[in-house]
């Protein structure tokens, strides 16, 4: 199987063998590790299963983090969502609400799955849980549904980064949020050039995003912007199967990406010394924190 | 291609709150481990750039002493590492400074390790998502590749001839 450099080597693969997106990447990863495919299936899985335990932990823990500067919002926002009032419709609700229990687990130092990072590891898992949720796509899609997004991510990665530290919260944030629109797309239906020209959106509406963390911790404004990660997985993916497409293709967008991310000057890549860190809130923050520990 | 596996990108399954900072640390550290065939006595590490800036929030010394200790990515006990140093009989030493002078990234580490008879100085990247690199080791240029994935124990003796015995390396030092 040709090397996967590109969304568009990506998507002529997926025509040449008449296969997903989803089943070239349990393709590639069975020739790559010699594992056969029900093994890595079962791996993929077990990242599945542990996703759920973080949601379902999450959701239900009102407590803070060890900083005290997050927790407790997924239990409001799963109050809220269930007197059945919420705006965004209940595909976008539960994926807020299990997002957000998913990024206050991992800042608890909980277990859970980086889907790519940890930083960005509510978007995924809110929006596979919300369509099983909302239209019982079962656990099985759920899990072809992880290779999905770990193509598109592959492509990503390899192409540009991942990790806020090296490109920004458009990185971060950005990718994961490209990778579960995506991953909608494919698994309502969509076809492989969907799915990509989905990807393309979202990664659009968070080009420039900068990486600007509160004490330096995974938590203001991280979980947040997890949460809207989801809602906008949801729009991009809806715009993609509505037939619209992406004017500037996928690939031109990670590379625009990748020269935005080199160009963002280092106080806001992940040094908490730029953005919301450096405001007159995060500062005291940072100061209440680090003087308690010394 | 630095991202091989679907298993690089959704994964790895791990204590938070951060792949780069906290997940790709512990292997590093762990590598260490493995290359000392256990638990140092001793170690002196250097946090570069982002990680100086932010390692007590994203407990990166918790993550590099807890793979020192030899856990892996999701031990729930990383968060108690530093506590747990003490059990161990580590003692250890932070040092916080710029650019790294060896690798152009900003997740950077670079640590000395001494156990009874041996010492070990490797350099280490945290590349995001979980994945890291170790770039030298006792002053030699090197590139291996750590995943969660794989199984740093074989990795590392692979490597365990660059383990110089104190004695030998103490006039390069």
């Amino acid at each position: 199987m040709m090397e996967i450099r590109s969304m568009r080597e990506l998507i002529e693969i997926t025509k040449l063998e008449k296969k997903s997106i989803g089943q070239i990447m349990l393709m590639k990863e069975e020739k790559k590790s010699g594992k056969d495919q029900e093994t890595i299936i079962r791996m993929m899985e077990e990242r599945l299963i542990k996703m759920k335990e973080a949601i379902d932990s999450g959701k239900n823990d009102p407590s803070p983090a060890p900083s005290g500067i997050s927790g407790g919002d997924a239990v409001k926002m799963s109050q809220y969502v269930r007197r059945g009032k919420s705006l965004s419709g209940t595909y976008i609700s539960d994926a807020m609400t299990f997002s957000l229990a998913t990024s206050e687990s991992n800042a608890r130092m909980g277990v859970i799955v980086a889907t790519p990072t940890a930083g960005a590891a509510g978007i995924l898992p809110g929006v596979l849980f919300s369509l099983h949720e909302n239209d019982g796509t079962p656990y099985e899609e759920l899990v072809m549904g992880l290779f999905t997004a770990s193509a598109l991510g592959y492509v990503i990665a390899n192409r540009s980064f991942i990790s806020g530290a090296a490109g920004g919260c458009q990185a971060e944030v950005g990718s994961a949020t490209a990778m579960a629109a995506g991953t909608i797309v494919e698994l309502k239906g969509g076809t492989p050039e969907q799915a990509v020209n989905a990807t393309a959106i979202a990664m659009k509406s968070l080009l420039g995003l900068v990486c600007d963390p509160v004490a330096g911790l995974v938590e203001v404004p991280c979980i947040k912007r997890n949460v809207i990660g989801t809602s906008i997985a949801f729009s991009a993916a809806d715009l993609a199967l509505a037939g619209i497409e992406s004017r500037i293709p996928c690939d031109e967008v990670i590379n625009a990406m990748y020269e935005v991310g080199k160009d963002m000057p280092r106080v806001l890549k992940e040094t908490s010394l730029g953005g919301l860190a450096m405001t007159e809130t995060g500062k005291k923050v940072k100061e209440r924190l680090f003087s308690k520990k010394s | 291609m630095e991202f091989e596996s679907c298993f690089d990108i959704i994964g790895p399954i791990m204590v938070g709150p951060s792949s780069s900072h906290t997940a790709g640390v512990v292997s590093i550290g762990k590598f260490v481990h493995e290359l000392l065939d256990g638990c140092p006595e001793e170690a002196d590490i250097i946090f570069y750039d982002s990680f100086a800036e932010t390692y007590q929030g994203h407990g990166t010394d918790k993550a590099l002493l807890g793979g020192l200790l030899g856990m892996n990515t999701d031990d729930s006990r990383i968060k108690h590492a530093i506590e747990m140093t003490h059990h161990y009989g580590l003692t250890y030493g932070i040092q916080l400074e710029g650019s790294c002078p060896y690798y152009d990234h900003p997740n950077t580490t670079f640590i000395t390790a001494r156990s009874k008879d041996s010492i070990v100085k490797v350099g280490g990247v945290s590349l995001g998502g979980g994945l890291s690199k170790i770039f030298m080791i006792n002053g030699e240029l090197v590139d291996i590749r750590l995943s969660t994935n794989d199984d740093i124990s074989t990795l590392a003796t692979h490597f365990s001839e660059c383990v110089k015995k104190d004695t030998v390396l103490k006039g390069v030092v």
